[in-house]
């Protein structure tokens, strides 16, 4: 099952912030691991992906450098800045509120 | 340049970004098309395809576009610091010292002390009575205001006590300049003065304003 846009926008500030806090990954390397690691639930592609990357980018969450990847070639790592660190903290808070507000009003974790 | 690179150029059009960015950007979706594509043709699926299907994934490249230069172009929201602690520190200090200058022109004349230390020692201090009064107005309103704009709790009282401190570091200058300057001047009387001066015009005024900002002091709650 797909996940809406708009979800899928909110949730993804807090995926890329939780990677990047684990080391510094390329565009690629981001879509590919959320989607491993939700089990293809949230996936990004480029449009989803890069508009979000920038943005982040610009409010200094997150900086881009151009790196050498495993396969040798130079790609474009984000790392997470401080900035980026303090706001993973309140994200993470902020999503587990908001989850156990839906469980208490539907059920979510028993649904599916 | 790079065949991927080139798709995404064509398909994306022109950004009107600043030139380096905007091959930048066009670099880095062309690394992505290439990476991917890759990772296709490595489960059995010709290049042609693979790199078909990255880029048919994006359904609206004009949107996609939008996207970007919506991103590129987002005014940096002004940092938390300036909203939560330097605005409000501000406004208390222009508050508090527009106040001053309020009841120096308009109210009653200060009230002097005299202190009286010794042969040499003669130092006096004055005390606006009305001014101190409105100050945990002052510290009320900035740490009112710190804490609507997020500010954590050290936030919200350094904000309050902002107009006791910036006297604080102006008298911290005037020591500072009197004790390099003025060879002549015992440096007892200087240190004293400056001793009398903090009390009067800094912890003095600090307590009010503490007082004031008191009942508005809170913990900050998680962003909503």
């Amino acid at each position: 099952m797909g996940i809406d846009t708009r979800i899928k926008r909110g949730s993804g500030e807090l995926a890329i912030l939780a990677l990047l806090d684990r080391e510094p990954l390329h565009g690629y390397e981001i879509s590919k691991r959320i989607a491993q690691m939700t089990g293809g639930v949230l996936q990004f592609n480029l449009a989803s992906l890069y508009p979000l990357l920038y943005r982040m980018e610009k409010r200094g969450w997150v900086k881009g450098r151009w790196e050498e990847a495993p396969s040798g070639r130079q790609r474009r790592h984000y790392h997470l800045t401080p900035k980026g660190k303090k706001q993973l903290a309140p994200l993470r808070e902020e999503w587990g509120l908001f989850f156990q507000a839906l469980h208490r009003i539907a059920g979510v974790a028993h649904a599916g | 340049m790079p065949v991927n690179r080139e798709q995404v150029k064509d398909l994306l059009g022109r950004l009107g970004l600043p030139q380096g960015r905007e091959e930048e950007i066009q670099r880095e979706l062309g690394d992505h098309v290439e990476d991917h594509a890759a990772d296709l043709q490595a489960r059995g699926m010709d290049a042609e395809s693979a790199t078909r299907e990255v880029l048919d994934a994006v359904s609206n490249w004009q949107q996609f576009r939008n996207a970007i230069l919506a991103a590129e172009s987002e005014e940096v929201s002004m940092n938390y610091r300036t909203k939560a602690l330097w605005l409000p520190a501000m406004c208390a200090l222009i508050l508090s010292n527009g106040l001053l200058a309020i009841f120096q022109v308009f109210g009653p004349a200060p009230r002097f002390y005299w202190f009286h230390g010794g042969k040499s020692l003669e130092i006096f201090c004055a005390f606006v009575i009305p001014w101190l009064l409105t100050q945990p107005v002052v510290g009320a309103v900035a740490a009112y205001w710190s804490r609507r704009a997020g500010g954590t709790v050290r936030y919200q009282l350094l904000a309050a006590t902002a107009p006791a401190t910036a006297l604080m570091g102006l008298f911290l200058l005037i020591l500072a300049f009197a004790i390099i300057s003025d060879k002549h001047a015992s440096h007892t009387i200087t240190i004293t003065g400056f001793l009398v001066l903090t009390v009067t015009w800094v912890l003095l005024p600090a307590l009010p304003l503490l007082a004031g900002a008191a009942p508005f002091v809170r913990r900050p709650q998680t962003r909503s």
